[in-house]
């Protein structure tokens, strides 16, 4: 292991000892027993096979997202947009998948796959390109853009797609829902969780590599840490920012498979629940390393789930709160952390 | 008396020994140079009598006194300055705001900026600094910002002044105007450490000089009246691998073939002309040497040629060649800091898609025993290479890319004797491999040996241009000695120098 993946992990488990102690500290005062709380969280995520395939289900999403944003933040491209790409990426998916319920499934699929990641990254190019041309911050855009895609498929969707008095299309068709994984482990049974999860982590796998091991992956750092060293270098910055934006937004579509073909089979208004913006922070917790993101993708679908069995004891908003707590706490740690090693040397 | 007094003081980055048990004194009211290799640990020296680093083992003396510095606020308060070789000033402030950031005596909410003003231009006039409280130090040249570092030191009224390479970033006269300002600290009773590779300047304004090698003390000496043996210093400083290179530059090879063209090119930011109706045409098989004062136009030049500048008028033509560029400003544009030596390499040389560490262990490999590029560990990251160890990658990197045209901006800044000598030989090398190079240097030493062409830039415009006659005519011999020279001038060359001076300035026709 090197140094820097060791600072990282120390800074990345002081963050977390942070966090359990405000969240304590917050369930003392709303007047609940933290150790209770948390006990019923984990109990409730690791204690059923239905509890641990649901976290699987929900991390998948954020995996999918957050290793997409992983591959823009490299590159200091701070793309805030994931939600209202993944939701456009989506919504054609699905749009696809019901109206070429004929075609046999594997050409369906690739089809979804591609012409989802395509409309998904196209609304990530748009901002890359304005920042290129206009120099406008990408930061405004895409949050610009999350508001633009969500009114524009609700538009759609809701005058020319949607199922009568629903927000939803129809469902496609039951021959392309992909296997489950209860189907052939019954200890999951009645979880969502799907082979998207596979996809997942290969997807994550495949972001690493593509990230640290490559000629596109080390352009890609250059430009987020030096972008004008990464000019005079002769890299071509402006198609690094645009392919960065557009695998990056590309990737976040990935969820709307794991949601339409590995869940509900249908696309329906505000299904990814904001997983854009967790996203964010899956990412951040990870140092945008996508193995990383694994583990801080399925910590924070635990917080998510077990959010709602705790919703008796105390609001389910508390989990709203221990996100941005960790976040905070990586951000101010991570300084310290670095700070002190970078005084020290004595390693 | 001492103003500084280093005991036994060890640093070791890692289980690298930076510095070992390191000893010496400086007077009082004495300008102290001290001289090494790239690596040798002078900077890290300096950073901790700032208070940057903290030292492993060992103590030093301020006035007589033991002190134990935790960060420059405390050398700060000891009336200690230091001017970074790469400056720390805010380049959309003017040079009165950069002064007044940070000060601790602009207490309170409300700033008495007319007082400041005054105190300030006191300090201006006595030390002829020659500074203009309201301009932007974006607008202003490199000297000048070196100035706003000094001014900042004598705002604060520092006693002792750590230079670090002050006058890498300056052209002759502005080196001369420097020691000037030298003087009068000196006559004003301060006490000033000066870094520098430049023997010469040791002899005009050294009282002593100590030299490191490898982290260890290896030569000191006092200079009474001028009185030094250069020859013994350059030994003491790189040890017994004194470089000599002598490289046959034939001009055979000298044919007309034009790869870059620039014609009556103008360029203008905000207004002001940058590049004034420039022509200029660099040749196959040809180093061209751009001199001129910093700031006349020679970036514009490189980015212009190397296709990152494209607002400019006029008619560029480049006749279909890949171009090379060792940038001016190693640390903003020339590198990746975060990165190690094979993957800088990697960046631009790589050719295959997966880095795998075979590849970049064999970019990293070349570079480092080709140059001799001296680092705690060959994974260590660029940024914590000394400055001219980092300038040995980036020249490496820029060569082995095997571009037809390369542009050397400022190629041995920063850089010891012996690499001065091996890059200049693979500058050379690179021109007899009948490639086309344009040479942007403001160390005329430099400028005379390697080019075959010169030209003068001032105020974007070229002032004159030597044919290879007209400048062997003024060399003394034909043969150029890579070694380095710090023998005196030759009659001849001095006549060169001193038109090339005025040249420069705008004060010849
Ligand atoms: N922050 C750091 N981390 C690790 N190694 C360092 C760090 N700073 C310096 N070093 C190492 O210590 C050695 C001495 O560096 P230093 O910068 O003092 O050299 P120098 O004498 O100033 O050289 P130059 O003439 O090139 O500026 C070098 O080998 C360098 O790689
Ligand atoms: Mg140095």
């Amino acid at each position: 292991m090197n140094l820097k993946t060791k600072i990282n992990l120390i800074s990345i488990s002081i963050s977390l000892v942070i966090t359990l102690l405000i969240f304590s500290l917050i369930t003392i005062i709303i007047g609940q027993n933290p150790a209770e709380i948390l006990s019923i969280i984990l109990n409730d995520v690791f204690a059923t096979g239905y509890g641990m395939g649901q976290t699987l289900f929900k991390a998948t999403s954020l995996i999918f997202c957050a290793c997409g944003l992983a591959i823009c933040f490299h590159a200091a491209l701070f793309n805030i947009g994931a939600e209202g790409q993944l939701n456009a990426g989506s919504f054609v998916i699905a749009l696809i998948a019901v109206y070429f319920a004929d075609l046999p499934f594997p050409v369906v699929f690739l089809l979804c796959l591609v012409s989802g990641f395509i409309v998904s990254g196209i609304f990530g190019l748009i901002p890359a390109y304005i920042k290129i041309k206009k120099d406008v911050s990408e930061v405004i855009t895409t949050i610009m853009f999350n508001f633009i895609i969500l009114a524009l498929v609700n538009f759609f969707l809701v005058d020319f797609f949607a199922v009568k008095s629903t927000m939803r299309t129809e469902k496609i068709s039951e021959n392309f829902m992909l296997t489950k994984f209860s189907d052939f482990m019954p200890f999951f049974s009645g979880s969502s969780l799907n082979i998207s999860f596979l996809i997942a982590l290969a997807v994550a796998v495949i972001s690493y590599i593509l990230i640290y091991k490559t000629k596109f992956g080390y352009e890609l750092r250059a430009v987020g840490f030096n972008k004008t060293a990464s000019k005079f270098i002769g890299l071509k910055v402006n198609k690094i920012t645009l392919i960065a934006f557009f695998i990056g937004a590309g990737l976040t579509s990935l969820s709307g498979i794991n949601f339409i073909f590995g869940y509900k089979g249908f696309y329906e208004m505000g299904f990814s629940s904001n997983i854009g913006f967790t996203a964010i922070a899956v990412a951040l917790l990870a140092k945008n390393n996508p193995i990383g993101i694994i583990f801080s993708s399925l910590l924070f679908a635990i917080l998510e789930y077990g959010g709602l069995s705790v919703n008796q004891q105390v609001p389910k908003e508390i989990m709203l709160v221990v996100q941005g707590v960790i976040i905070l706490a990586i951000l101010s740690v991570d300084k310290i952390v670095n700070n002190y090693f970078e005084n020290k040397k004595d390693f | 008396m001492k103003a500084v007094e280093f005991k036994n003081i060890s640093k070791n980055f890692g289980n690298f020994p930076a510095l070992t048990n390191v000893s010496f004194g400086i007077e009082s009211n004495s300008v102290h140079c001290i001289l090494g290799e790239n690596g040798a640990g002078k900077s890290t020296l300096m950073k901790i009598l700032f208070g940057m680093y903290q030292s492993d083992g060992g103590e030093f003396y301020i006035d007589g006194n033991s002190v134990k510095f935790d960060s420059p606020h405390d050398s700060i308060g000891m009336k200690i300055g230091m001017v970074h070789q790469h400056f720390m000033l805010i380049d959309d402030f003017t040079v009165l705001e950069n002064v007044i950031l940070g000060n601790e005596t602009t207490t309170g909410l409300k700033i008495n900026f007319t007082e400041i003003r005054s105190v300030l231009n006191d300090i201006i006039n006595k030390y002829n600094l020659e500074l203009d409280l309201d301009s932007k130090v974006s607008d202003i040249s490199i000297s000048s910002q070196q100035k706003v570092e000094i001014l900042k030191l004598l705002f604060r009224d520092s006693g002792i002044l750590i230079f670090d390479e002050p006058t890498a970033v300056l052209s002759p006269v502005e080196v001369k105007e420097f020691f000037k300002i030298i003087d009068e600290f000196k006559r004003n009773k301060k006490t000033i450490i000066l870094i520098t590779h430049k023997l010469n300047e040791v002899k005009l304004i050294a009282d002593r000089v100590t030299v490191l090698r490898k982290g260890e003390v290896v030569y000191e000496e006092d200079i009474i009246d001028y009185n030094i043996d250069l020859e013994k210093l350059a030994q003491a400083i790189v040890g017994e691998s004194r470089v000599s290179i002598a490289v046959d530059k034939s001009s055979e090879n000298l044919t007309n073939e034009t790869l870059i063209q620039l014609n009556s090119i103008n360029l203008s930011r905000n207004n002001v002309k940058i590049l004034d109706n420039l022509n200029l045409s660099l040749r196959k098989g040809e180093v061209l040497g751009i001199c001129g004062v910093e700031g006349n136009g020679q970036n514009e030049i490189a980015e212009i040629i190397t296709g990152l500048e494209k607002d400019f008028t006029g008619d560029f033509k480049n006749n279909n060649v890949n171009v090379s560029l060792v940038p001016d400003d190693r640390i903003n544009k020339g590198m990746i800091m975060e990165y190690t030596v094979g993957e800088n390499i990697y960046l631009k040389n790589g050719r295959k898609f997966i880095a795998s560490s075979a590849i970049l262990d064999d970019f990293s490999d070349k570079t480092i025993n080709e140059y001799d590029v001296r680092l705690t560990n060959n994974k260590a990251s660029l940024g914590s290479l000394s400055g001219g160890n980092q300038q040995k990658v980036i020249i490496s990197r820029e060569i082995s890319a095997g571009n037809e045209v390369l542009i050397f901006s400022h190629p041995t800044r920063g850089v010891d004797i012996n690499a001065t000598a091996f890059i200049h030989s693979k500058i050379i090398e690179e021109r007899n491999k009948n490639r086309a190079v344009l040479l942007i240097s403001s160390d005329l030493d430099e400028l005379v040996s390697l080019s075959d062409r010169l030209s003068v830039l001032f105020k974007g415009k070229i002032v004159k241009t030597f044919d290879p006659e007209e400048l062997a005519s003024y060399r003394s011999d034909n043969k150029i000695s890579l070694t380095p020279d710090i023998e005196i001038k030759k009659e001849k060359d001095n006549q060169l120098f001193e038109l090339l001076g005025k040249l420069m300035i705008g004060m010849a026709d």
